[in-house]
């Protein structure tokens, strides 16, 4: 570290509410310090459980607040499931030919918004981008709550509900299998497994900050909380050596789970021959969509966060100027997208191909294409500039923009494309009747478990946070030449 | 502070006695050689063939320069500091571009034996006329040539200027300010850069190979391009580091760190270049669409069966499984070895993607009046059976030794390291977690 | 001071910082203990270098366990499609290996994952929510700020003066004894 790993600090203001969003300049040589304010472990370890560790009665007014929001909308989403199972999907504008609609935008849109999670916990892992650090354990909670929403839209859009045990592979009566070579049998095993995987990765994540709250535990209820799930975890090195062999395999693990899981979500559509659906550039298309959207959606909630729960010098402004260019990059993959496809769909002659995009574009639903492109491709370009993309207001607003166009994203594939099939008499057009109880209900349930999450969990991942810091260094505070070669330097992430 | 010393190296330029000092001469001597054959044989009875062979040559090479090119692009916006001991290589990989434009020449040569649309006509093939050009009769290949003049432009004005200011910022090691700022511009060169290289690389592929097979189609098939030309180029690096120190350069700069990163991106891009090649293939196949699956038709038969079913094999699970270890990535011979195995299969994966064409189209296809469908089936045809040509190796061989060449001039030039680079003690003292 | 009771269960010295720990693990290591064990706040690096720890045996029962759930998967998705109860659906032959690699895939990462997740706590002996350290008010520090080492009476070199003296000349800033 040393010399290679942190520039010249200019002197930050002593405010802690400040220091954090003070925009350093580029560093050429050497890396910018990932926490700021000179913070001892113990500092970093105070920062972080101050929001777990107040005590019930004194939860803040805007979080109760926020909960009791979250919660009635969730309360209203299980009401609207209840009458959903009663009168059955007919409540929603489904028709022929649009079979597939709002439940299935819904059910992409919340696995994307899982994808960023996972890349911030593996992909950067793999990467050894160090910054990861301060934002990993709230994204992998994103993942998980996301995943869950998701889950609710996969299983609630079959229709007689209590049959979705048939998705499983367990024989009928006549002894009859799931067809494995069915797409939608691949996602069963897709999305099953990477929610398992997430959260066991999170788990594994969060044990020693478990740990950390069970040691500083002042009431009976919190000891045996924090206890039980730190499973008796006390630092030991030994276990290190293991556990961090574990994190890194989840890591390597994650990184093509993540892909796959996407990519056969995508498969959804492109094995079919729908024209908009069938075209070979989906699968990555959808990985970098949904990198894209859950990194948006990262933003839009620690940018919030990190203000509210005092966390600006662990998550600053260089974090988020980070992830800006991610949505940068994203975003353009995604753009290369539909211009490929807009390309390849003029270029292939094949007019079925070609009127299904000028359809997109300038048909009954031209409104959600330009939605689309505006939100997906144009706005993420203002980060082009560092003056914009470290405006923390700005980011926020770019990001929510994005949140909306990628659920447009999944709107226009999945309708503009079935509701002019190849036989023009059946023709139709989606209006959705009841779906936006569906769309906000899933909002409620990821938000209060999101913010359940806030109030319990540690939001960052402290053990990780200090394995970055210059002095978690054995060899800090050195001068050259001392010859422990065979140990590598601290930090190496 | 570091526990290492780190010692910045002085092994940095191409000794008078090593074989890279001669290289020029006789890989430039070896590969003129081979590619006036190669055009020779453009002028012989199979001359059909040799157009193909010589495709095939061109871009196998050109996608280890081009992937030399996104490679330098990729380290400068990512500001990256374990590579900046090697991205010289992959700056004078990349700076042999200009050679690439004119290697092309025999494609115009060979325009109308290579590209079946330059003379065929069909309903489908008119309709992407607009694009393609050529109208039938006229042999107009103005729309082809005006696109391949852009893609040169881009990269060769992409590579030289990253390699003129990369080389510049050499002698700038003492002025900290001012190479600095050479830094941060070639930052912001690249960022755009990416952009410029995206497009034009996947329209280069869409032009060159996919229209080769003029009634098929496949948005992917840039990024497939993209996803061989990774393979290819990092497993150039690996052997070229490795030359370059037994060439008596670097000796100490790059160390197994480095190697095992090189390894690393080896391992990671076979994963996704079976990764794309798989979802082209899958949805192909579920799909069964007429118009896409004549690409697979002719490769599954004539001995290319044999190939293609090998194909998951040789070009994903063996190399997977045998880089996965760290150990052999840690190890020079088992990186060796994977990488001459990786150049091996993706030569065999641009040969599998432009032969087969050879022979396949033969005037306009019976029964053009059958609609869309029955066209494009129809214009099948057939592949020739497998088989290496004459053509094949010398073209191989010829266009290999050019680029060579060119590389090991553009390397005498300057210091082999970005000795200049601010992120280079970064670089030096890199080690893995 | 050095009344070695029976019960005793071995030693545990504090230090404030990554630097000290490591110094002192070296000297642990050097001096020849064998039952020890290092308590830190986050993984410090070469540590386990320092205590010459052996690395892990994970990646072993990963590779095994991964690579039978992979068979297995394949196996029964051409078994259950092909012989079990043959039906061809949507045109698709009854080995359709392209279409059974998703699952496949899945399979294999899922099985995968889940032998790293609980070969890791068994592999560590985890949940174990009793050890002596924790009858330590010092040791409620080792998930926060402070390094410990833990020196077993069980060691065969272990000797109450001896090993306290050791101790504390790698510049333990707390030593006391754990009970059993």
């Amino acid at each position: 570290m040393g010399a290679i790993a942190t520039s010249n600090n200019p002197t930050l203001p002593q405010d802690p509410n400040v220091r954090g969003d003070v925009i350093l300049p580029d560093p050429v040589e050497g890396r910018e310090l990932l926490v700021r304010g000179n913070l001892t472990f113990h500092q970093v370890t105070e920062m972080v459980v101050a929001v777990n560790e107040a005590p019930l009665l004194k939860t803040p007014a805007p979080f109760v607040f926020g909960l009791l929001l979250a919660a009635s909308l969730m309360a209203m989403f299980v009401g609207y499931v209840m009458w959903l199972f009663w009168e059955g999907p007919g409540v929603w504008g489904n028709n022929n030919p649009v079979g597939w609609a709002w439940d299935i935008v819904n059910f992409v849109f919340w696995v994307g918004i899982g994808h960023a999670g996972t890349l911030i916990s593996a992909i950067l892992y793999l990467f050894r981008q160090k910054w990861r650090t301060s934002v990993n354990r709230y994204a992998e909670a994103m993942t998980i709550f996301a995943v869950v929403c998701a889950g609710s839209c996969v299983v609630l859009h079959t229709g007689r509900i209590w049959l979705d045990y048939w998705l499983f592979p367990i024989p009928n009566q006549m002894g009859l299998w799931v067809n494995f070579r069915s797409p939608l049998e691949w996602d069963v095993f897709a999305v099953n497994t990477y929610f398992t995987v997430s959260l066991l990765f999170w788990y594994t994540g969060l044990v020693p900050d478990f740990a950390t709250l069970r040691d500083r535990a002042k009431t009976r209820w919190r000891l045996l909380f924090y206890g039980t799930l730190s499973l008796g975890w006390r630092g030991s090195m030994r276990h290190w050596v293991t556990y961090e062999k574990a994190y890194q395999l989840l890591a390597a693990f994650s990184m093509p789970l993540v892909l796959s899981v996407h990519t056969i979500v995508s498969f959804d559509f492109a094995v079919s021959q729908l024209a908009g659906w069938h075209t070979t550039i989906f699968p990555p298309y959808f990985v970098a969509g949904a990198v894209f959207g859950g990194f948006a959606m990262v933003q839009n909630l620690i940018i919030p966060a990190r203000a509210w729960l005092g966390l600006k010098d662990l998550v600053t402004v260089r974090h988020i100027e980070n992830m800006n260019k991610i949505i940068l990059l994203t975003g353009s993959l995604v753009g290369y997208a539909y211009g490929m496809e807009f390309f390849v769909a003029a270029y292939s002659g094949n007019e079925y191909e070609g009127f299904t995009f000028i359809n997109r574009a300038f048909g009954p639903y031209w409104w959600s294409y330009w939605i689309m492109i505006g939100c997906n491709v144009a706005a993420p370009q203002l980060f082009w500039f560092k003056k914009l993309r470290t405006n923390l207001t700005l980011s926020w607003i770019v990001a929510a923009f994005v949140n909306v166009g990628m659920w447009f994203e999944r709107f226009v594939i999945t309708i503009t494309s079935l509701h002019r099939d190849s036989l023009v008499s059946s023709w139709d057009y989606f209006v959705p009747q009841t779906e936006w109880f569906f769309l906000i209900g899933t909002f409620g349930l990821f938000f209060t478990l999101f913010l359940l999450f806030i109030r319990f969990f540690p939001v960052i991942a402290i053990a990780e946070v200090k394995s970055v810091m210059p002095e978690a260094d054995p060899h800090f505070g050195e001068d050259h030449g001392h010859g422990h070669h065979d140990a590598a330097t601290a930090g190496g992430h | 502070m570091s526990s290492k010393v780190i010692e910045r190296p002085t092994d940095i330029t191409v000794p008078a006695t090593s074989l890279w000092a001669k290289l020029p001469v006789i890989a430039g001597g070896v590969g003129a050689l081979g590619t006036l054959a190669t055009i020779g044989m453009m002028f012989g009875e199979h001359k059909e063939r040799a157009f193909f062979s010589y495709l095939f040559a061109y871009m196998t090479v050109l996608s280890v320069a081009l992937g030399s090119l996104i490679f330098v692009l990729i380290q400068h916006v990512a500001r990256a500091g374990w590579s900046a001991v090697v991205r010289r290589i992959a700056e004078n990989s990349a700076a042999t571009l200009p050679l690439f434009v004119l290697l092309f020449l025999p494609i115009l040569l060979g325009f109308g034996h290579l590209y079946p649309w330059s003379h065929e006509s069909d309903k489908i093939l008119e309709a992407k006329r607009w694009w393609l050009g050529a109208d039938l009769g006229n042999h107009s290949m103005a729309k082809f040539v005006l696109r391949a003049a852009i893609f040169f432009a881009v990269w060769v004005g992409l590579s030289y200027v990253l390699r003129k200011r990369s080389t510049a910022q050499d002698a700038l090691v003492e002025d900290k300010e001012k190479r600095n700022t050479v830094t941060l511009s070639l930052w912001s060169l690249s960022a755009g850069g990416i952009f410029l290289y995206a497009l034009s690389q996947s329209f280069a592929a869409v032009d060159w190979l996919m229209s080769l097979q003029p009634h098929w189609y496949s948005t992917i098939f840039g990024v497939y391009y993209f996803a061989g030309s990774m393979v290819g180029f990092y497993s150039f690096l690996a052997l070229a580091a490795m030359a370059l120190q037994k060439g008596g350069m670097l000796k100490t700069a790059i160390t197994t760190e480095h190697f095992h990163d090189i390894g690393k991106f080896m391992f990671g891009h076979t994963v996704f270049w079976a990764y794309i090649t798989f979802s082209q293939f899958m949805l192909i196949w579920y799909a069964n669409i007429p118009e896409e699956t004549e690409y697979f038709m002719v490769r599954m038969e004539g001995g290319w069966d044999k190939l293609s079913l090998a194909m998951p094999l040789i070009h994903f699970f063996i190399p997977f499984l045998f880089l996965v270890s760290r150990h052999v990535k840690r190890s020079r011979v088992g990186l060796a070895i994977g990488a001459i195995w990786l150049i091996t299969v993706h030569t065999l994966d641009i040969f599998w993607i432009v032969i087969p064409n050879a022979g396949a189209h033969h005037g306009p296809p019976a029964g053009a009046a059958h609609g869309a469908a029955g066209e494009a089936v129809a214009a099948v045809g057939h592949a020739p059976h497998l088989s290496v040509a004459l053509t094949d190796v010398t073209a191989f061989i010829g266009i290999v030794g050019l680029f060579l060449a060119a590389f090991a001039f553009l390397m005498k030039k300057n210091a082999v390291v970005c000795i200049g680079d601010p992120r280079l003690d970064e670089s030096l003292a890199h080690e893995n977690f | 001071m050095s009344t070695t009771t029976p019960k005793t269960w071995g030693l545990l010295a504090q230090y404030e910082s990554p630097r000290e720990i490591y110094k002192a693990c070296e000297k642990v290591r050097d001096a020849g203990y064998k039952k020890w064990d290092a308590c830190t706040p986050f993984p410090v690096h070469g540590l386990d270098k320092a205590m010459g720890a052996p690395p892990s045996t994970l990646p072993w029962y990963v590779l095994v366990i991964g690579i039978c759930g992979s068979i297995f998967a394949l196996s029964f998705e051409i078994w259950s499609m092909q012989s079990d109860y043959p039906f061809i659906l949507a045109g698709k032959p009854l080995l359709s290996i392209p279409a059974y690699v998703p699952v496949w895939y899945e399979f294999t990462v899922l099985s995968s994952c889940l032998t790293v997740f609980f070969g890791n706590w068994f592999l560590n002996r985890l949940p174990q929510y009793h050890h002596p350290a924790f009858q330590s008010k010092a040791f409620e520090r080792v998930t926060d700020d402070k390094f410990f080492i833990l020196i077993e009476a069980k060691d065969a070199r272990f000797d109450a003066d001896k090993t306290r003296a050791l101790l504390k000349g790698t510049g333990a800033s707390h030593i006391e004894e754990l009970g059993d």
